[in-house]
C-alpha cells in the first residue's frame, strides 16, 4: 500500500516538474514580457531606458534556467509568488476564483449526465430508431456549435426574452444555470455517442445473454449489468478530456462574467503575468492528476472484474 | 420518503423559477439603484496600482485635480489650488478644507503625503510618471513637492486615477480601499462586480443614487444583451453590430463620444523607401479614411487629420491633405517611382511593403486590409503580418515598413505624454525611429515650459512638424459608445477621458 502511495507521489513530483518546466519554457519563448504592461506605456510617458531597467530589475534578462530555478525554489516552499500586475499573492488570486470554476464544472457535468445518460441509453436500446437518429444529430450539432454562440442564444432566449435567469454574474444558484447548460450541452454530445457504443457492446456480451436465459427482468439486466459494464471506457475518456473541459470553462466564464480562474488566466496570458499563469498551470495539473487518480480508483468499483483479478493475484 | 423528496425538489424548483422572474435591476421601494456594466474585469481594487481604474470610475476614490471634460483643462478636486515654480521643479498644493475619508478620518496633508508616497512605492509606472523627489506637509492643508527634474505638466499627471488619494492607514487596498468619493464599497466580488452605497458624509453634494452595482463583462455581445434584458441600466461599449437593434428598442439611447485616441499608421522611417517624405505622403494619400470610418467602425469614428483631435486646445489647424490614387501617384512620381508592368517601381525595384497589425484591437486588421487593397490598385504590394504584442515587436524588430497602431494622444489633457513617448528619440513608443533634431528641440522645450498657452503653442508646433514631415499617418479618431435606458437613467455623461463614470450627479427617474 505504502509503496503504491510512494510511487504515486514520485509520479506527481516528476509530472509537476515536467509540466512546469515546459510551460515556463514556452511562456518565455513566446514574444512579450510584462514590462510594458507594468509601466502602463499606453498612458504614461516611459523612456526606453526605464523599460530596460525594469526588465533587468525583475530578472527578465537572466538566463531562462536561472529564472526557472528561482521560481522552482520558491515553489518548493509553496510560494507561488505575487502577480506582476496586481501585486497580489498568486495563491490568493487562484483560490478566490476556484470555487466559481469548480461550481461551474460540476454544474456542467450534472447537465452533461442528465443529457448523456438518458439519450445514450435510449439510442443504444432503440438502435437505428428515431431516438437514435435524433441523438446522433444532437451529438453532431453539439460538437459543431461553439459554446460562446450557444451561450449567446441561451442568454437571448432565457434571459432577455423569458427573463428566467440573469444574463451574467454569480449571485445565486440561478446564475449558474445558463453557464452550466451551455457548457454541459457542449460536452454532452461526445458522451452520448460513447455511452451508446459502449452499451451496445456490453448488451452483446455473453453475460447479458446468460442473464436473459435465466429470465432476469430486462430492466434489471440493463441497469445492474450492462450499464455498469459499459462505464469504464466512458470514465476513461472523462479523465482524459478533463483538460478540454477546463478549457471550455474559460470561454463560458468570460461570456457570463463568471468570476472563475479561467477568466483570470485569460487576462494573465494577455498581460504575460508569468507567476499567475505558472500558478494556474500547477493548479490545473494537480486537478487533472487528482481526477485521473480517482478515475483509476473508480474502475475497481464499477468493474468487479478488476477487483477479482487483483484478488487472484494477491492470493 | 421518495414522495417527500420529490415534493421538496418540486417546491425548490418553483421558488427558484419565481425568484428568476423578479426584476432585480428595478429600484426597491423608494431606493434609487443603478446597474452599470463595464467592459473590463479586474481582480484588484487597488486604486494606486490596478490600471483598470475601477475605484475612481465607480466613484469610490478621487484625485487631487481632475480633467474638465468641456474645456479639457485641469480643475481643482481634492486640491483647492496649486502653484509651480522653478520650471515646475517645486510645487505647492493647497488642499480643500473639511474633507474626510469614507471611514471618518480627516484627509489632511499628512494623509495625502502618505497616499502619494504609497503610489510611488508600489507603482513603478507612477514613479516614472510623477518624478517626485520629496513630499513635505508644511501645514495641515499644504503640501510642498519637489521633483527630480523640471516638470511643468506635473499637475496634469496628478489626474491619473492611480494617484487617487486613499487612507493608507486603513490597509486592505486590494479588496476595500478607503477613498473620499461619493460612493462607498459595500462588497466586491473579484472579476465580477462591486456593490456600492452612497457616502452620507461626502464633502461635496451628496450622491443622488442610493446604491450602484458596478459589474464587469468582457463580452460585448453579452453586455448588449444585459441591457436588453433589463439586467443593466447603462452598458459601456456595447457591441457595435448590435447598436441598430439596441436603438430600435424603446427607451434605449446609444451615445457615441469622441475620445483622446487615434488609430494611426506608424511609418518606419529607417526603411529605405520610407526615408523619402514623398513616399510617406503618397501612402498617407492612399488611406481612405471615410471608408474606414464608415465600414470598419460603422460610422462611430471621425476621419483623423493629425494626432490631436480638433477639440483639444492645442490641436493645430492642420493643412488640408489631398487624398486619393491620383495624389498618391503624383507623390510617387516625385519620389522617382513609375508604374511598369502593373508594379510601382524605382530603378527596377518594385515598391513592396510589410505592414504589421494585431488583433487586440479588432478594427486594426480591417484597416490594414483596406489599405492593402487600395495600395494594390496602385501597383504596390503590401504584405500583412499579424503580430501579438505590437510594442514589443516593433521595438525589437525593424524588418517592417508600416504598422497599424492605436495611441492615446492626450490622456490627461496634456500633449507631453504622446509627444515624448512617440517622437522623442528616447520615447518607449517611438517606433517610427523619429530622430529629428528640430522636433526633439520643440519637445525638449515643452518639457521645461510651465505656461499653459506657451505649452499649447509648442504642442501645436510639434504636431505641425509631424504633419508636414508625415512622420506617421493618422487614420481615424474612434468614438466610445455607451448605451443606456433613457426612460430610467438621468444625468449620464460619457466622458472623453473615460475616467469619470459613476458620479454624485448620476440619477434614476
Amino acid at each position: 500500500m505504502f509503496r503504491i502511495i510512494g510511487r504515486r507521489l514520485l509520479e506527481v513530483v516528476l509530472f509537476i516538474l515536467f509540466v512546469t518546466f515546459f510551460s515556463f519554457l514556452f511562456l518565455r519563448l513566446a514574444p512579450g514580457d510584462p514590462a510594458l504592461t507594468i509601466l502602463n506605456v499606453d498612458e504614461l510617458n516611459v523612456s526606453q531606458e526605464q523599460v530596460e531597467a525594469l526588465r533587468e530589475d525583475m530578472g527578465f534578462n537572466d538566463p531562462l534556467l536561472v529564472q526557472y530555478g528561482k521560481w522552482l525554489l520558491d515553489f518548493i516552499q509553496l510560494d507561488f509568488g505575487t502577480s506582476y500586475i496586481t501585486s497580489q499573492p498568486v495563491t490568493e488570486m487562484l483560490l478566490s476564483g476556484l470555487p466559481a470554476t469548480l461550481e461551474l464544472t460540476i454544474g456542467s457535468l450534472i447537465v452533461m449526465l442528465l443529457v448523456a445518460i438518458p439519450l445514450g441509453s435510449l439510442s443504444a436500446l432503440y438502435k437505428d430508431s428515431w431516438v437514435d437518429h435524433i441523438s446522433r444529430y444532437f451529438s453532431i450539432i453539439g460538437a459543431a456549435v461553439p459554446s460562446f454562440w450557444l451561450g449567446l442564444i441561451l442568454i437571448d432566449m432565457f434571459a432577455v426574452r423569458l427573463s428566467w435567469f440573469p444574463t451574467m454574474g454569480r449571485d445565486s444558484l440561478l446564475s449558474l444555470v445558463l453557464p452550466a447548460v451551455t457548457l454541459g450541452l457542449a460536452i454532452a454530445g461526445v458522451y452520448v455517442r460513447l455511452l451508446r457504443s459502449s452499451l451496445l457492446d456490453s448488451l452483446g456480451q455473453e453475460f447479458v445473454r446468460a442473464a436473459r436465459a435465466r429470465g432476469i427482468a430486462e430492466r434489471r439486466i440493463f441497469f445492474s449489468h450492462a450499464f455498469r459494464y459499459s462505464l469504464p471506457p466512458v470514465i476513461t475518456v472523462f479523465g482524459v478530456s478533463l483538460g478540454s473541459l477546463i478549457g471550455g470553462v474559460v470561454v463560458v466564464e468570460v461570456l457570463f462574467a463568471y468570476p472563475g480562474v479561467g477568466k483570470l488566466v485569460v487576462d494573465s496570458i494577455r498581460q504575460r503575468d508569468y507567476p499567475l499563469i505558472q500558478g494556474y498551470i500547477v493548479l490545473m495539473a494537480a486537478i487533472v492528476f487528482v481526477v485521473n487518480t480517482l478515475v483509476d480508483i473508480s474502475y475497481r468499483y464499477v468493474n468487479p472484474e478488476l477487483r477479482l483479478k487483483k484478488g487472484t493475484s494477491a492470493r | 420518503m421518495r414522495k417527500i423528496l420529490l415534493k421538496t425538489l418540486g417546491i425548490t424548483v418553483l421558488i427558484l423559477l419565481l425568484a428568476a422572474c423578479t426584476d432585480n435591476s428595478s429600484s426597491e421601494g423608494d431606493k434609487k439603484h443603478l446597474t452599470f456594466v463595464y467592459n473590463f474585469a479586474t481582480n484588484s481594487l487597488d486604486p494606486n496600482v490596478d490600471s483598470s481604474y475601477v475605484p475612481l470610475r465607480a466613484g469610490m476614490t478621487e484625485t487631487l485635480v481632475r480633467l474638465n471634460e468641456e474645456t479639457l483643462t485641469i480643475e481643482p478636486w481634492l486640491a483647492e489650488s496649486w502653484e509651480g515654480t522653478n520650471e515646475g521643479r517645486e510645487w505647492t498644493i493647497k488642499l480643500r478644507d473639511g474633507i474626510n475619508f469614507q471611514n471618518g478620518e480627516p484627509m489632511d496633508a499628512e494623509a495625502v503625503k502618505a497616499s502619494l508616497e504609497r503610489s510611488l512605492k508600489d507603482n513603478v509606472a507612477i514613479q516614472n510618471a510623477l518624478k517626485i523627489d520629496s513630499i513635505e506637509a508644511t501645514d495641515d492643508k499644504t503640501l510642498h513637492i519637489t521633483n527630480s527634474q523640471a516638470f511643468p505638466e506635473f499637475v496634469s499627471e496628478l489626474v491619473n486615477p492611480n494617484v487617487s488619494i486613499i487612507d493608507v492607514a486603513a490597509g486592505d487596498f486590494v479588496n476595500n480601499p478607503i477613498g473620499t468619493g461619493p460612493f462607498k464599497l459595500e462588497s466586491f466580488t473579484p472579476g465580477s462586480k462591486l456593490e456600492l452605497v452612497r457616502n452620507e458624509d461626502y464633502w461635496d453634494e451628496k450622491a443622488k443614487l442610493d446604491s450602484v452595482t458596478f459589474s464587469f463583462n468582457e463580452d460585448a455581445n453579452a453586455r448588449s444583451l444585459a441591457l436588453e434584458s433589463g439586467d443593466a441600466d447603462v452598458v459601456f461599449r456595447p457591441e457595435t453590430e448590435s447598436i441598430e437593434s439596441l436603438e430600435a428598442k424603446d427607451g434605449v439611447k446609444v451615445e457615441s463620444t469622441e475620445t483622446f485616441r487615434v488609430h494611426q499608421l506608424t511609418m518606419n522611417m529607417q526603411r529605405e523607401a520610407l526615408k523619402d517624405v514623398n513616399v510617406r505622403k503618397a501612402l498617407d494619400a492612399l488611406i481612405n479614411r471615410e471608408e474606414i470610418a464608415n465600414s470598419v467602425l460603422l460610422g462611430y469614428a471621425q476621419p483623423a487629420k493629425g494626432p490631436f483631435p480638433d477639440s483639444l486646445p492645442f490641436a493645430p489647424s492642420y493643412s488640408d491633405h489631398e487624398t486619393g490614387e491620383e495624389v498618391a501617384k503624383e507623390y510617387l512620381k516625385k519620389a522617382g517611382y513609375s508604374l511598369v508592368d502593373g508594379k510601382m517601381q524605382k530603378d527596377g525595384k518594385p515598391l513592396e511593403l510589410t505592414m504589421l497589425t494585431y488583433s487586440a484591437r479588432a478594427d486594426l486588421p480591417l484597416i490594414a486590409q483596406i489599405f492593402q487593397s487600395d495600395a494594390k490598385k496602385l501597383g504596390i504590394d503590401v504584405e500583412l503580418r499579424q503580430i501579438e504584442i505590437p510594442e514589443e515587436y516593433m521595438a525589437a524588430n525593424r524588418d517592417w515598413d508600416l504598422a497599424t497602431y492605436s495611441n492615446l494622444t492626450a490622456p490627461r489633457g496634456d500633449a507631453g505624454y504622446y509627444l515624448n513617448a512617440t517622437y522623442h528619440p528616447d520615447g518607449a513608443l517611438n517606433f517610427s525611429g523619429a530622430d529629428e533634431p528640430e522636433l526633439t528641440k520643440i519637445i525638449d522645450e515643452l518639457n521645461v515650459t510651465v505656461d499653459t498657452d506657451k505649452r499649447a503653442e509648442l504642442a501645436e508646433a510639434a504636431a505641425n512638424y509631424v504633419d508636414e514631415n508625415q512622420i506617421n499617418s493618422f487614420v481615424i479618431y474612434p468614438d466610445t459608445l455607451v448605451a443606456y435606458d433613457e426612460t430610467k437613467v438621468k444625468n449620464w455623461v460619457t466622458t472623453r477621458s473615460e475616467y469619470y463614470m459613476i458620479t454624485n450627479q448620476l440619477d434614476v427617474k
